[in-house]
């Protein structure tokens, strides 16, 4: 039997039968906000841990950076809610099921790690207690230590809660996850060069560099384990002209641009090319994943 | 049946709290969500079993269901195409009465240029020509993608086994849209919480048919204990079958490998897709461990480069 079109569907009641969320320019920008301010902390923390006497001066900076950007993160999350007033109920559970759950708590415990470690450098800077005072630098350096994981979990959730639903693209995006967590850490490398060239710490920035560029790299590659899950729906949504536009936006953007400007030199204006060209890079990738089951649908 | 519903109108109605002062308001609606209360006494497990063969498409069902719920209208338009003026299951349409015209030999009417079949081109022999129509609803899953999703408890399984959004505790993060499978749930654009089929949980507290399955007037929707439903369909599917309908297979009366039974299942005459429903839905939190492991695999690959460029020339 042939079944007539009875809907706007012109396969009527076949076809997709997912309804795409509400979810749309928010929230490209809760994920991008979210792997700034994740990623910033993590590469500060790992340099701080592993090199301190080059990386402190530089994450010193780095936090209220970090607690800036996760404050547009939270507001960008609160606003997209249907009821943003009940914004709180999040943590009425914690369900380790819910990937949207894990996150809203790791995010939790990162936040009042991030701002406890910020208090306690604007305590010092304002000279309520001494800088170098023992009980300060450890309270500091233990709330450092033990955020890393929960800024890790923030960064990690985000792309492991698209993939785990049933919409068309990220259902099949087995490595959305991945790709998100390492631009996380590309980025907050990025942008930890910045604040190294602004402050003028050298070494810090000849080492960012070297790092960022290797990141870069690596982008490509967790990149491309995206788009091969993509690949699909991809290549029937859009046709091969449009990919190959938005292909070369994302190599011109997240790559070649960054790229020129790290061998260009370290100073702030080359270091914040770079990391321009990358936010404009991952904004568009962000888009594109986030319109997928729209454009699916 | 009647009579204990107009008890249930007529029983002690629930006095109005004296109004407070705002602070003692704001407090309420702070601390109010964190409060537990006891969990009831589980029942048996309860469902609804759609036999899609006696579906009339009269939308009956549809209509008790707005009322019993006092879910607002959608306006009334017609799509063109069919006498499904629904279209699907909404923040305010809990149940949806699917209509399928299929057609043997003849190929289906073409619409004309503003997208509409006119009625002169219908076919001429009515044996060419079936109507399949179903009732659809939330599927209440066994494991339920929109429960697993949920961030904030909301959804719960109940006492008889449904799905059941809170809607005192929702706040609309979507997440749950996204989950399902059946494209169900759906966010509201007034309230900005999600809204589904309870299953009548209020009627059923009272002893009550949920107000669907009340006024289907072919016995299309069942309901009842969810093992008694499942005999009786297969005893349909078995007399369906003696009286030539081969088609005639149960969809999620029974687990697969990538998904649980439904609480909701369906006899359908043809393939599931026909009436809109995946041909094996797949429970997307199959996937959630694998992909937490490859995302901290490449997390831990990641933060390596920029932790040996510091070790090795930063230190």
């Amino acid at each position: 039997m042939q079944t007539k079109t009875n809907l706007p569907s012109p396969t009527g009641y076949a076809g997709i039968v997912t309804k795409p969320p509400e979810w749309h320019t928010l929230v490209v920008f809760d994920i991008l906000f979210n792997n700034l301010t994740t990623g910033l902390f993590l590469v500060a923390a790992v340099g701080e841990l592993a090199a301190p006497a080059t990386f402190t001066p530089v994450a010193t900076w780095a936090y209220p950076v970090a607690l800036a950007l996760l404050l547009a993160d939270f507001a960008c999350l609160v606003l997209d809610l249907g009821d943003s007033l009940r914004f709180h109920h999040m943590l009425r559970v914690f369900k380790p099921s819910s990937p949207m759950s894990l996150g809203t708590w790791s995010l939790t415990v990162y936040s009042l790690l991030l701002t406890a470690i910020v208090a306690v450098e604007f305590v010092a800077a304002a000279g309520w207690v001494p800088g170098d005072s023992a009980a300060a630098w450890w309270i500091r350096t233990l709330a450092v230590v033990v955020g890393l994981p929960f800024a890790f979990g923030s960064a990690a959730y985000k792309g492991v809660l698209f993939s785990t639903t049933a919409q068309p693209g990220w259902k099949d995006a087995r490595w959305l996850g991945a790709y998100l967590v390492n631009t996380a850490v590309t980025l907050g490398a990025a942008e930890l060069l910045v604040i190294a060239a602004l402050t003028g710490e050298q070494l810090a920035v000849d080492t960012l560099r070297l790092a960022v560029g290797l990141l870069i790299v690596l982008n490509l590659v967790a990149l491309a384990l995206l788009v091969g899950d993509l690949y699909p729906l991809l290549s029937r949504l859009y046709a091969r002209r449009e990919f190959g536009v938005a292909g070369l936006f994302v190599l011109l953007t997240g790559v070649v641009i960054p790229a020129s400007s790290l061998l260009a030199g370290g100073v702030p204006v080359t270091a914040s090319v770079a990391v321009a060209s990358l936010i404009l890079a991952s904004l568009g990738v962000r888009f594109a994943i986030v319109r997928l089951p729209h454009d699916a649908t | 049946m009647a009579s204990r519903e107009l008890e249930v109108v007529h029983s002690p109605q629930v006095e109005t709290p004296p109004s407070r002062g705002p602070l003692s308001a704001f407090l309420d609606r702070l601390i109010g969500p964190f409060h537990r209360g006891e969990a009831p006494e589980r029942k048996p497990a309860m469902g609804f079993y759609t036999d899609t063969t006696v579906c009339i498409g009269c939308k009956a069902c549809e209509v008790a269901c707005k009322q019993w719920n006092q879910l607002p209208a959608d306006g009334f338009a017609w799509t063109g195409n069919s006498y499904d003026n629904t279209g699907e299951l909404s923040a305010t349409s809990w149940r949806h009465v699917k209509f399928v015209e299929q057609f043997a030999d003849n190929q289906p009417p073409e619409p004309t240029g503003n997208g509409r079949v006119s009625l002169h081109v219908l076919p001429d022999q009515p044996h060419d020509v079936r109507w399949l129509m179903m009732s659809d609803v939330c599927k209440h899953c066994v494991a339920a993608p929109c429960q697993q999703a949920c961030p904030t408890g909301a959804i719960i399984h109940n006492e008889f086994a449904n799905v059941y959004i809170q809607p005192d505790i929702c706040n609309g993060c979507g997440y749950c849209v996204a989950a399902c499978p059946f494209g169900v749930i759906t966010r509201s654009t007034l309230s900005g919480h999600a809204h589904k089929c309870t299953l009548c949980y209020d009627r059923q507290k009272d002893g009550l048919v949920p107000a669907c399955a009340k006024a289907c007037p072919t016995a299309s929707i069942q309901f009842g204990p969810i093992d008694e439903l499942r005999e009786r369909a297969r005893r349909r599917v078995e007399e369906l079958h003696r009286r030539g309908v081969p088609g005639a297979r149960m969809y999620g009366s029974a687990p697969t490998e990538t998904y649980t039974e439904l609480h909701s299942f369906y006899l359908l005459v043809d393939r599931p897709e026909v009436y809109g429903l995946p041909e094996a839905p797949f429970n997307p939190w199959l996937h959630m461990l694998g992909d937490y492991f490859r995302t901290a695999i490449a997390g831990a690959v990641t933060l390596a480069v920029p932790l040996a460029a510091f070790l090795l020339w930063g230190a």
